[in-house]
């Protein structure tokens, strides 16, 4: 397989109101790549993703989807690109049937097409039921189901996924895993952050740990374990981010439970 | 440290009866902790009769309140004359549908508070404490509610009518408040029986735009109507008055402070009022597990909805619309514009003053002339009211409940964001407005004949007009749906006030040159000119 450059940021940076939240990011990503995003809260990766769609128009630097400078290329880049935000913002009085028609609509498709396709992907993440109900009477997960379907609807080929798993019960988080691996086997690439180390550790053939702005890690997780001597991702998050309190803290938490106001 | 919350009146009145609570079963001190936070959260909330008021500090429910006092002022047309039976059953109609509609806009959220499930029953507290907290809290409000807007026409009453109209008052507006609970709380049984949870929110959502509507409208009605109210109509008895329950009432005032001698229909009546309510309350405490019970479908969903039919903006499409990208948008709006409670509850109370206002200052005009003098006469300039709901509207379309969702227009890859505001403000202008316009022009072209059909044609140019500008003003930029409900600032009244006292100079300019078909049709032919400049950006 031709390794082709899907993305590309060149001395990528921002700052919100003079606090530095990016640092120089410089990151080449290869179709067919599954890329785990990972960094501790605060660490700029959603800023990253929303630089790469376009929700933050301003930065230092350059961002190249691909071939182009989205700089300079306009939004038609967009239209191979999926995406499934963090913390799940979608409107939520329309019915599933009504957004995927919007949004299936501004990535230029045609209503027949998308009715076909989201009936159908509807029904294979079993929410056939409620194809005509309002979003906002849905569960988390039956939501973060639609998440997946509205960003995927289009067969983009770039995707970036933000804690897509969130809420998902054991036996969707399977088949979202396959189907991850599945698009990844066909060329298209996958942007994915999350907190869930075990998953990221799993699913990911490509592992990017971004931390206070900068990226200090890069590789796939045998390379990761080979520079770092420790065994999990997890384990390798906590050395790489200088965090080893975590028993004290942990500690003190019990010890305020269980002895309360008597503060001993 | 001790969190500070407000201390009610109410709850040091319980204190006092706390033995009784304690031999009832219930947990005082977690009663009063749980009334104390309702009561908290109630200073909180901006009730409906406040829909477009903007400062949200200070206690919400007291300066409701008072709005409630202001109205109550109409039911003195109801207490003087010693009409009983009829004044006094028009008195508790409007009473009871005051009383109804905002217990069923404002506090549904308390008979239907499905985070009670999740937050109190899940602690160690008893089902009792719970539910006792739930029925002093409802009976509280409604207390309230009922002495702000009765009190005046009471006191009037106690000086007409003396002190037994006024004891026999008080005595009859407890019957009326529990028969309006128990009321409210049947038909949310019913409701829930047989539709789910988003069936019920839409109920209240339509509750709340008709107390809205009736409060602009009503007002208007009942000041205009003021002459005309005469009370010398006998009563005659009817069958249909027996499910009427401000019947009931009207009878018992009749029974008691009337001379006889009564027919056995007004003691019937009369003792309907009674016995109705009690035996409504036997039946709502049987009930109320199962009413419990069917709360919880408020939490799930388990409807297989049928999918909206959108013939209405389907049909219009193919007029108004230009191009495939916009096509999306304008279905997308149309479907946020029948979804979104919040809108509606804004903007359709708008509408309806739309429709209505042309016809409320023509009625005001028709007692000056004769039928043939109106036809012949300008009145249908009153038209240009329908176009006063326009900035409002077009300034609400700016905001939504899922304001965060934006993103998606941002990561959309559409080439001309423009399209997103043109259409937007067309799904407007044809779910909202074209309605509005078919139904006034029609009614218009009745009355006044088809002379006025250049003019009609003048005023759709004319709000089209309005509605671009009213897009310039208050979007600059911004993406519809795109920011947070807030009380209207009052930078945003200021340029409503503007945008409306354009559209006045407008009209008048209208006004003036009606006379000459020529002048007319210049007019016209501008218009136009300015709406394809305005519309093509």
């Amino acid at each position: 397989m031709t390794k082709e450059i899907v993305l590309s940021l060149k001395n990528v940076q921002k700052t919100f109101g003079g606090t530095p939240v990016l640092k120089s990011i410089n990151l080449d990503v290869y179709g067919g790549q599954i890329i785990g995003y990972i960094g501790p809260n605060g660490a700029g990766k959603s800023t990253t993703v929303k630089l790469m769609l376009g929700l933050i128009s301003s930065f230092e630097g350059e961002i190249e989807i691909f071939g182009e400078n989205i700089k300079e290329s306009g939004p038609a880049f967009k239209k191979r690109i999926g995406y499934v935000p963090e913390n799940g913002e979608i409107y939520d009085n329309l019915t599933p049937m009504e957004y995927l028609s919007f949004v299936g609509g501004l990535y230029g498709m045609e209503q027949v097409t998308i009715e076909k396709k989201a009936k159908e992907l509807m029904r294979l993440f079993e929410l056939d039921g409620v194809l005509h109900t309002r979003i906002s009477a849905f569960s988390k997960g039956m939501k973060q189901k639609l998440l997946l379907i509205a960003s995927m609807i289009h067969n983009p080929d770039l995707l970036f996924l933000d804690e897509p798993l969130s809420g998902l019960d054991a036996n969707s988080v399977m088949i979202v895993k396959e189907v991850m691996d599945q698009l990844a086997s066909q060329g298209k690439t996958i942007f994915y952050s999350s907190h869930i180390m075990d998953v990221v550790e799993k699913i990911s053939n490509r592992i990017v740990l971004l931390a206070n702005g900068k990226i200090v890690a890069d590789g796939t997780f045998e390379q990761l374990q080979q520079q770092n001597k420790e065994g999990t991702l997890e384990e390798i998050f906590n050395q790489l981010t200088g965090f080893d309190k975590h028993k004290e803290i942990a500690c003190s938490i019990v010890s305020v439970v269980e002895n309360g106001d008597t503060n001993e | 440290m001790v969190i500070r919350m407000n201390e009610f009146m109410l709850l040091k009145v319980l204190d006092k009866l706390q033995p009784l609570f304690t031999k009832m079963d219930i947990d005082y001190p977690v009663m009063r902790q749980i009334l104390q936070l309702k009561l908290t959260m109630d200073t909180r909330r901006v009730p409906t009769i406040f829909n477009d008021s903007n400062n949200k500090s200070g206690n919400q429910f007291l300066k409701s309140l008072a709005v409630y006092a202001l109205m109550g002022l109409m039911l003195l047309l109801f207490i003087f004359g010693d009409n009983y039976l009829m004044q006094m059953s028009i008195y508790y109609a409007v009473v009871m549908f005051i009383l109804m509609t905002s217990v069923i806009s404002d506090f549904s959220s308390v008979l239907l508070d499905v985070r009670d499930k999740m937050i109190l029953h899940t602690k160690p507290v008893n089902e009792r404490t719970i539910n006792c907290a739930k029925v002093l809290h409802i009976t509280f409000y409604l207390v309230q509610l009922t002495i702000a807007f009765t009190a005046i026409s009471l006191v009037v009453g106690l000086v007409q009518h003396g002190i037994v109209f006024f004891l026999l008052s008080l005595l009859i507006l407890v019957f009326v408040n529990l028969l309006i609970l128990i009321m409210v709380a049947f038909s949310y049984i019913f409701i829930l029986r047989y539709f789910d949870g988003e069936k019920l929110k839409d109920i209240i959502n339509y509750m709340q735009i008709l107390l809205s509507v009736s409060m602009i409208v009503g007002y208007q009605l009942v000041i205009r109507s003021y002459n005309h109210v005469e009370f010398s109509t006998t009563f005659s008895f009817e069958w249909w008055q027996l499910f009427l329950p401000p019947f009931w009432y009207g009878a018992i005032y009749q029974l008691v402070l009337a001379d006889g001698p009564f027919s056995s229909q007004i003691i019937l009546l009369a003792s309907l009022g009674v016995i109705v309510p009690i035996i409504a309350l036997l039946i709502y405490i049987q009930l109320i597990p199962t009413f419990e019970r069917n709360l919880e479908k408020l939490m799930s969903n388990n409807g297989q909805n049928k999918r909206a039919s959108y013939w209405w903006s389907r049909l219009w499409e193919k007029v108004v619309i230009w191009n495939h990208e916009e096509k999306v948008v304008y279905r997308f709006a149309v479907s946020m514009l029948k979804n979104e409670r919040d809108f509606k509850l804004k903007v359709y109370p708008l509408v309806a003053m739309s429709f209505v206002f042309p016809f409320i200052f023509l009625l005001n005009s028709v007692s000056f002339q004769t039928e043939g003098e109106l036809g012949a006469s300008n009145n249908y300039f009153w038209f240009y009211f329908s176009l006063l709901s326009i900035p409002t509207s077009v300034l609400m379309l700016k905001f939504s409940e899922n304001h965060r969702a934006v993103w998606i227009f941002r990561a959309s890859p559409m080439t001309n964001k423009k399209i997103v505001e043109r259409s937007v403000l067309k799904a407007y202008f044809v779910r909202l407005f074209l309605p509005v316009y078919l139904l006034v022009g029609g009614a218009f072209c009745y009355i006044f004949s088809m002379r006025i059909a250049l003019f009609l044609v003048a005023v759709l140019l004319a709000t089209l007009f309005w509605i671009k500008i009213s897009s310039i003003v208050y979007f600059q930029g911004a993406f519809p749906f795109s920011e947070e409900y807030k009380g209207s600032q009052s930078l945003e009244s200021v340029k409503a006030i503007i945008l409306m006292i354009g559209m006045g100079l407008f009209a008048l300019i209208h006004y003036l040159i009606i006379f000459s078909d020529m002048y007319h049709t210049i007019f016209i032919v501008l218009l136009i000119l300015a709406n394809i400049i305005l519309w093509r950006k």
